[in-house]
């Protein structure tokens, strides 16, 4: 014997909200009676107002996230919930919720959100055009986070806009560029341009970022990598793309490891190819796989991250409302078939979009600088969320650290 | 001009409890009357100085109104009511006024039996207090007197809570007290019409909140359940209200069918009366016609949960009980405590705030070693685990409560302003309208722009109307011409024509005249001709007209020519306009310039 609910909710909505309500209870019904693996350590699940693109560490337990509309958008900086960042006292404490700590408002839509480490400040790129607009996050006494000032691009139109890079260490400076020949270090402080990339070619950009504090990696869409040193005018080491096709999309990341032997590069296509390579040789035989991803070719946002603590461990997002977990480890020379360690799909199942022909598919996602499984994730939607997830291959035993 | 005043009472930042003056249209309401949990002497009562220095504040109260039953928003009542000396009005919800004295009995008992404290609130005034309540219905107008009304609507929370509605002539305050925009289980989600009051009054703690959802809550609430039961330990749920309790209820019985657990789930006897109690409560609510939960069969007919017997606690193996009361302060879950506290394996999930002296309380500030009855000590070896299930809104909640409501003004109490600043430009530009955050013991004045609605009769508004032009509109509003008429205690617009006839007076016209000399030796007939010919040259786009009779007419300005007595060449233009048309002197020099440029003497 089941149980029966009815739900009459306010007499105006009588009908949508009666069904809306019951769309939701069998949903959580359905979800509650999935076999209850502990699959998570931890799960907080928020619902933006407005969806965000950007997911970017201000702090260890502040994140910044910005609205990507046409016109008026807001860029928040959030609180990550006590409970979760503490690990003593976990139980007694009760509190699950993000807290807004500061907020301000952008005239155009955020496309890429970078932290200036060591400051309050950020700066952002609207993805129409190559300017950056430099922000003033606020301090502990005012809730505001405010426009100080812009950078101005090179181009004044972009179809994709600027990657945006922060020097590590260092006085305040920034890397940015909408394509490869335009990639420039500029000192936020004097507006002044300190190195420029000297190359001619015009591919655009879909990755930027330091791997030393003056080494940087430039990944193009196209699937080629620049290695460049900004203290030098030599040009820079390029690595071709792994495939020739026109069509496919390609996304970068480096794991800036402390040694140089732990650096190394990922690039994933949108086709769900994989290739793993040594930065100091780009070129060379490294690992592949080709990716378990639902709809590949069907991606705008994809996301291919490092994982900072755990050893080889990847995660892939952008082209479903599912983030991966992949361990590079078992990748060989030979791309084969990979299968994801773990499989983040609360956006996908719990999906907030009232219109169902678009599916949510993740904007962006990031890993906790220390927690080792940690990961925040958004999705289109509006929602984001924070998760701890269990290595199904240590479950089990001892708690995981 | 016309205003309504908003005060906080309290001082400083302080979060903890909600009493609020409001004074409109020279009316004075207080909204709600909350204890501060948080300390031990005076500062837990709202500081009702700021009413009055001395005595009792009936005179200078007109009502009121309770939100709901949390001690932080009545827990101050029976000291305000028979302490300090209230005896008008107070409103509240039925539900609220069915727990709230349950609630105060308890907290009391705590507060003097366990606390030893003397100045406080007896039983008795409990009692004379409730005395004093009007129960309110949903959505019912209440006439408070013959100048205010109130009325209250569905505020979601917990059972009972509301959300008010004050008018006194055409201004109107709603007050939210605490609300939850998502439905829950067994509480729907708050709801108001279009409103559009002058102040919305709300929190400001919410508004910088994103709330975890629900399913998280519940879903860790599970794994520490499954958990304890999987190492055979023992899993107590102290609970005082029905609501939450039927949740978890729901939870556990879904959970032990899907998982196929075996472990026995009880609910205490104590619940069971109150399960009725509530069920009927429930029923008096719903049939509000907002909401219909758990009709028609007996709340606690669940396959895997069943009555407990004391006897049962002893036994061994794993099980989850509820009991009450809620914060561990005495009865049966105090005596469960005891019994498994000893034991690492055991568990006691507390699902809301504790107050303090309670061992609730104790526990949850990480207390490992209790003192009981009899110097004997308790070591509290059993897992503890504070899980917060209470229902409230958050950032995006006030706004769409702001979007339901549309108030013209916002104000957000318990907030520090200069902290705020974000949130108050946030509202002020989706909403154009004004966000105030007054801090507590200071006074917001918001200047209201009351409409005074006058009929118009239907000839006037046909004649505006055949004027052509633009409609009317709320942000471009038209100047039009009547005569407002004050009848008893209505208004209403006629033409003048009309009311002079209803006055049965007659009507008087004002013409005004000037004489303009001109040097023009052409005959009298000429001269007017060639005025005449000149105006409707410079003069595009008004109606000129010669007329036989030797006059040359402008819209409704009648010129005349005749010749000086002493010098045919000098002619005098006699015009004559009526009271209407003012601004014509202004035309009336301009003509007498261009005039002279352009026929040169002679």
């Amino acid at each position: 014997g089941g149980l029966t609910f009815t739900f009459d909710c306010s007499a105006q909505n009588h009908v949508t909200s009666k069904l809306s309500f019951t769309v939701f209870y069998v949903k959580l019904y359905t979800e509650i009676h999935k076999p209850f693996s502990f699959r998570y350590k931890d799960l907080h699940v928020y619902q933006l107002e407005h969806p965000t693109q950007v997911l970017e560490w201000t702090s260890g337990n502040s994140v910044c996230v910005a609205g990507y509309s046409q016109s008026k958008n807001e860029i928040l900086e959030l609180r990550l919930p006590l409970k979760l960042l503490a690990d003593e006292n976990k139980s007694l404490c009760a509190e699950r919720d993000f807290k807004v700590s500061h907020g301000g408002f952008t005239d155009g839509p955020v496309r890429c959100l970078t932290h200036i480490p060591g400051t309050r400040c950020a700066v952002t790129n609207d993805g129409l055009s190559s300017d950056l607009q430099v922000w003033d996050l606020g301090g502990e006494e005012s809730d505001v986070i405010r426009r100080t000032g812009s950078i101005k691009g090179k181009r004044s139109a972009s179809e994709r806009g600027s990657r945006i890079a922060a020097r590590p260490s260092s006085a305040p400076q920034v890397l940015h560029g909408a394509q490869i020949s335009d990639v420039q270090l500029t000192e936020l402080a004097s507006g002044e341009t300190l190195y420029k990339l000297e190359t001619d070619s015009a591919d655009p950009l879909s990755s930027l970022q330091f791997v030393s504090d003056t080494v940087f990696l430039a990944g193009c869409c196209n699937g080629s990598v620049y290695v460049a040193d900004t203290r030098t005018s030599a040009p820079p080491q390029l690595s071709h793309s792994p495939s020739s096709a026109e069509s496919v999309i390609w996304w970068t990341d480096a794991a800036a490891g402390p040694h140089p032997s732990s650096r190394r590069v990922i690039r994933v296509s949108s086709s769900g190819q994989a290739v793993v390579s040594d930065l100091r040789n780009l070129g060379g035989a490294g690992c592949q796989a080709q990716l378990d991803v639902q709809t590949p070719g069907r991606c705008s946002q994809v996301k291919v991250s490092w994982a900072p603590t755990l050893d080889d461990c990847i995660s892939v997002s952008g082209f479903s409302g599912v983030v991966q977990i992949y361990n590079t480890r078992l990748w060989g020379a030979e791309p084969q078939e990979a299968r994801p360690l773990f499989e983040h799909r609360g956006h996908a199942v719990s999906s907030q979009q009232t219109d169902d022909s678009v599916p949510t598919f993740v904007t962006s996602h990031i890993w906790h600088p220390e927690r080792p499984r940690t990961l925040l994730s958004a999705a289109s939607d509006g929602s984001v969320h924070v998760w701890d997830w269990v290595d199904p291959n240590r479950q089990g035993g001892s708690p995981t650290p | 001009m016309p205003e309504i005043k908003v005060t906080p009472l309290g001082a400083g930042q302080d979060v903890g409890r909600s009493c609020i003056l409001v004074s409109i249209g020279g009316k004075n309401i207080m909204l709600d009357c909350g204890m501060h949990m948080g300390y031990n002497d005076d500062r837990r009562f709202p500081d009702f100085s700021y009413i009055t220095q001395n005595g009792r504040l009936t005179d200078f109260l007109d009502c009121l109104i309770i939100s709901h039953f949390h001690l932080d928003h009545c827990g101050a009542l029976p000291y305000m009511s028979e302490m300090v000396g209230y005896d008008g009005p107070i409103y509240m919800t039925h539900p609220t006024k069915a727990i709230c004295p349950i609630l105060l009995e308890d907290f009391r008992k705590i507060t003097v039996d366990k606390k030893g404290e003397t100045n406080f609130f007896t039983s008795q005034m409990i009692k004379d207090c409730m005395k004093k309540v009007i129960p309110l219905n949903l959505h019912q107008t209440v006439q408070v007197d013959d100048e205010l009304e109130i009325k209250a609507y569905y505020a979601g929370h917990v059972l009972g809570a509301a959300m008010v509605h004050i008018k006194v002539g055409s201004e109107s305050v709603v007050y939210t007290g605490d609300y939850n925009m998502t439905p829950d289980r067994h509480l729907g989600a708050a709801w108001i019409d279009k409103c559009r009051p002058d102040i919305l009054i709300s929190e400001s703690t919410y508004a910088t909140t994103i709330r975890d959802s629900k399913r998280c809550r519940e879903r860790d609430f599970l794994k520490k359940v499954h958990e304890s039961i999987e190492r055979g330990g023992k899993v107590l749920i102290p609970v005082f209200a029905l609501g939450r309790a039927q949740e978890l209820c729901i939870l556990l019985e879904t959970f032990w069918e899907r998982m196929n657990l075996k472990a026995p789930i009880y609910f205490s006897t104590g619940l069971t009366e109150k399960a009725n109690h509530y069920y009927k409560l429930f029923i008096t609510w719903t049939n509000q016609k907002i909401r219909k939960t758990f009709v028609q069969r007996n709340m606690f007919e669940f396959k895997h949960i069943k009555a407990f017997d004391r006897s049962y606690a002893d036994n061994p193996g794993p099980m989850v009980v509820f009991a009450t009361p809620g914060m561990l302060h005495a009865g049966q879950s105090l005596q469960i405590f005891k019994k498994w506290a000893g034991n690492e394996k055991n568990m006691v999930i507390m699902p809301g705030y504790c107050v303090q002296g309670t061992i609730g309380h104790k526990i949850l500030n990480g207390q490992r070693k209790l003192e009981m009855e009899g110097r004997a000590t308790l070591d509290v070896k059993l897992q503890v685990e504070y899980m917060s299930f209470s229902a409230h809104a958050d950032a995006k909640g006030i706004m769409q409560l702001i979007r339901m409501a549309e108030p013209r003004n916002m104000l957000l109490v318990h907030g520090e302003a200069v902290k705020m600043e974000f949130l108050k430009g946030k509202i002020e530009q989706e909403f154009s309208i004004d966000c105030y955050m007054p801090a507590n013991g200071e006074t917001t004045t918001v200047t209201t722009n009351p409409s005074v609605p006058v009929d118009i009769s239907l000839n006037l508004l046909k004649r505006e109307m055949a004027l052509g032009g633009p409609l009317p509109d709320p942000k471009k509003p038209r100047t039009m011409h009547g005569t407002l008429i004050m009848k008893e205690n209505s208004l209403k617009l006629v033409s003048s024509e009309q009311a002079l006839k209803e006055l049965g007076l007659n009507e008087h016209q004002l013409r005004f005249t000037c004489h303009v000399q001109l040097q023009d030796p052409h005959s009298d007939a000429d001269t007017l001709h060639r005025i005449y010919t000149h105006l409707k040259s410079v003069l595009k786009g008004y109606t000129i007209q010669h007329l036989p009779d030797g006059t040359v007419i402008v819209e409704s300005i009648v010129i005349k020519v005749s010749s000086s007595a002493e010098d045919s060449n000098t002619k005098v233009l006699l015009l004559s306009w009526s009271y209407q048309v003012k601004t014509w002197t202004l035309f009336l020099e301009r003509f007498t310039l261009i005039y002279n440029g352009v026929l040169p003497g002679g």
